[in-house]
């Protein structure tokens, strides 16, 4: 997160700063272009003015006599006249730019219809050149159009100095043909012409020449080699190159000035110091970076925060998450543990049910045999008798244990179908009729006729036998049993209450424990077995069996099936 | 004489419009003792006539009969001159005696467009082509003579012919 964000920050900075510089040169070579577009207004100006006074004086006949008649002798002196205002002569003159006069001549010369230079009879009126500048002013033809081009002046060594000269055709009145041309030079115009605090320089190169003033001699032959060399490897007529003069940047520019003119190639060279616009772009960057370094330790700052808030809940988390699963590792150790115990426990009560039921069949048959011998005198005869009755009690208790120990095991499945448990009622109570009645109970019943569970039908009995006899069992003299069935969507719920021993309350939670008889008393015939197997079978039967109360001499027990419908198309299994 | 032609240039070669040419006798032959004045006007801003043929020694006068200034003068190397500014009035009426043969181109200072020729022959016998170039020179002495033929201020054709007493010659240039 942190990398992304300083990434993002980092990058937005760079390109803010290469925005700003590309700017900044933009706005540099527009005020370089500006400053230039000023001198070249004046340059125009001028050679406006110029064309319009060549055209005069082509018009003149003494010109043209002279061009036309072979007296050039008589050139100079008819063209004098007409020149007179043409020629810097006078120091006091207004048009001025840079302390310069720009609109009137240092020198002219005539061009002959070959483009060759007539030389003046008097230098003083024509302005004086050496022999070699002379020479650079002639063209291989008389022109057609005005040319411009450059004149290297003879300078000290070291020293570069030019004049802007400026043919104009002198055209024949008959034909318009050129018959010859007039050349003027100029001081070249500086540039700015305006304002001396311009970082903006500009000057002329002309074949490997640089005449650029305020530039000193090293710089200015610097960049005169500099130029070359772009003006040589590039195609360009213009271009903009950066150029280092002793130890300062500079934002370099070139562009031909004479483009099809006879006189050589002349460029316009501008120069503009980078010096404060790259401190401004330095001061800028350092600004950046700066606003940069404080958004990346905010955003450093906030992150912590916000991950420092996020790490809390999930640390806590963590910790909780440990804890839990120890827990539960503990939970299901201790589960483990008590499964295997149970299993353990299971196991034993199959194998002691299986050990016992053997032993138990075989001294109950020695006893019946001794019983049916004829030796045994009365009060023996009736001890025996007692003792097979406790080997039946015994195999009851063992039969019991065995059920019980294959339902912990999980291995007693119920084969359920409809049960029909009204019968099942009915039943009982005919099997009760038949036994002694020592207590007279009164029997109450109250239960629809074909009433079908969902059950199997010796274990279904079981459970009913079992409610069926506790209440028998504890209960009193001139007792009373009541049996109710009633039915909902679901359920049939079976109760049955009876008259005589109440549990006590701290006894109600563990009746249904394996071999509790609480406060039943050992009088009565029981081995704390019956409720607990009828509730796990009952359960087995997806019903239950619960305790509703037991006070005021009355106990009621609810069991609870599940309701079978009958239809047309199911059968019943008849026992 | 009077017929109306005009003074052409064509390349720097100066000739009239239509075609007139100047056929002429070339020799030698006594100095003229007087060749008399002849006269160039400028009328209507321009010379006339245009084309003067004359002999050496002649002397010309510009009489000036428009109502404005000329200023007439010529850069020939044949005679340079310049007569200066000078009205209808003036008098006496400025002349120049032209004493080198050659030709001779008339301009006007104030006047560009004003072109007149005077060529400058060292014979006296010479005559001005009608327009379909016909001449006839009457009068020659016999002898051996060039017959010449300026047509324009580049173009001088040239033939050698010999002339006896009482006989004319038929000479015809290309």
């Amino acid at each position: 997160m942190m990398l992304v964000v300083f990434a993002v920050t980092a990058a937005s900075v760079i390109l803010a700063q290469r925005n700003i510089a590309t700017t900044v040169k933009r706005d540099l070579e527009r005020q370089f272009q500006s400053d230039l577009a000023a001198s070249h207004a004046i340059q125009q100006m001028r050679q406006a003015a110029l064309a319009e006074r060549s055209r005069a004086l082509a018009r003149k006949s003494r010109i043209h006599a002279a061009l036309e008649d072979d007296a050039l002798d008589l050139l100079y002196p008819s063209a004098q006249d007409e020149l007179l205002d043409v020629r810097e002569n006078n120091p006091s003159q207004i048009e001025t730019a840079g302390g310069k006069q720009i609109f009137h001549a240092r020198f002219y010369r005539f061009l002959d219809g070959h483009g060759a230079v007539i030389s003046p009879t008097d230098l003083r009126q024509a302005g004086a050149l050496s022999t070699a500048e002379e020479r650079q002013l002639a063209l291989g033809t008389a022109p057609e159009k005005i040319q411009t081009g450059y004149l290297l002046r003879d300078a000290r060594v070291g020293e570069e100095d030019m004049d802007e000269i400026i043919a104009i055709p002198i055209a024949s009145t008959e034909n318009g043909g050129p018959v010859g041309a007039l050349v003027l030079g100029f001081r070249p115009i500086d540039v700015p012409v305006a304002d001396n605090n311009s970082p903006t320089k500009s000057g002329i190169w002309v074949a490997g020449h640089l005449y650029l003033p305020g530039l000193d001699n090293s710089s200015r032959e610097a960049l005169a080699r500099e130029v070359s060399d772009a003006i040589t490897r590039s195609q360009y007529q213009e271009k903009s190159f950066p150029v280092d003069l002793n130890g300062q940047p500079f934002l370099g520019f070139y562009r031909q000035l004479n483009g099809g003119s006879g006189y050589p190639p002349a460029y316009e060279v501008g120069i503009y110091s980078l010096t404060d616009s790259l401190a401004r772009q330095r001061r800028l960057l350092w600004q950046f970076t700066g606003v940069g370094v404080l958004l990346l330790a905010g955003a450093f700052v906030a992150s912590h925060f916000l991950s420092v808030q996020l790490a809390v809940p999930v640390e806590k988390l963590a910790v909780d998450s440990e804890e839990n699963r120890t827990q539960r590792a503990r939970a299901e150790e201790a589960l483990e543990v008590t499964h295997e115990e149970l299993q353990r426990s299971a196991r034993f009560s199959a194998d002691a049910s299986h050990q016992l039921k053997t032993p138990v069949t075989v001294l109950r048959a020695g006893l019946e045999e001794l019983l049916a011998g004829e030796t045994l005198t009365p009060e023996v005869r009736s001890e025996v008798s007692t003792l097979v009755h406790q080997t039946f009690r015994l195999t009851s208790v063992i039969e019991d244990l065995l059920l019980l120990s294959r339902m912990d095991a999980g291995r007693l499945k119920l084969d359920l179908s409809p049960v029909n448990l009204s019968q099942l009622i009915e039943g009982w109570l005919d099997d009760l009729d038949a036994l002694p009645d020592p207590l007279s109970l009164n029997i109450e019943t109250d239960f629809p006729a074909d009433l079908f569970i969902e059950g199997e039908k010796r274990f279904t009995t079981l459970i009913l036998q079992n409610l069926l006899e506790n209440a028998r069992k504890y209960n009193r003299t001139n007792g009373r049993i009541s049996i109710t069935v009633r039915t909902d969507d679901k359920w049939v719920h079976f109760s049955i209450g009876n008259t005589g021993h109440t549990i006590p309350d701290d006894a109600k939670d563990h009746v249904f424990q394996r071999f509790y008889r609480g406060v039943m008393g050992e009088n009565l015939p029981g081995h704390g077995l019956g409720l607990n197997l009828a509730r796990e079978l009952a359960r087995l039967h997806q019903g239950d069996l619960r305790l509703i109360s037991s006070g005021n001499d009355w106990t009621e027990f609810e069991l609870r099936f599940l309701l079978v419908r009958l239809t047309s198309e199911k059968s019943i299994r008849q026992p | 004489m009077n017929k109306r032609y005009e003074i052409v240039t064509t390349g720097g070669i100066l000739s009239t419009n239509p075609p007139l040419a100047v056929v002429y006798l070339e020799g030698v032959f006594p100095a003229a003792v007087s060749t008399g004045v002849k006269q160039v006007t400028q009328k209507d801003m321009t010379f006339v006539p245009m084309l003067l043929p004359i002999q050496t020694g002649t002397r010309v006068e510009f009489p000036n009969l428009d109502d404005t200034y000329h200023n007439i003068f010529s850069y020939s190397p044949t005679k340079r001159f310049d007569l200066g500014r000078y009205r209808p009035d003036e008098r006496p009426i400025p002349s120049v005696m032209f004493d080198q043969p050659g030709l001779v181109v008339l301009r006007c200072d104030i006047h560009e467009h004003m072109r007149g020729l005077i060529l400058v022959i060292g014979s006296p016998y010479f005559v001005l082509t009608d327009i379909e170039g016909r001449y006839r020179l009457e009068g020659l002495p016999a002898g051996d003579y060039k017959l010449k033929v300026w047509l324009d201020s580049r173009t001088t054709l040239e033939r050698s012919i010999k002339l006896e007493n009482g006989t004319t010659l038929g000479a015809d240039f290309p």
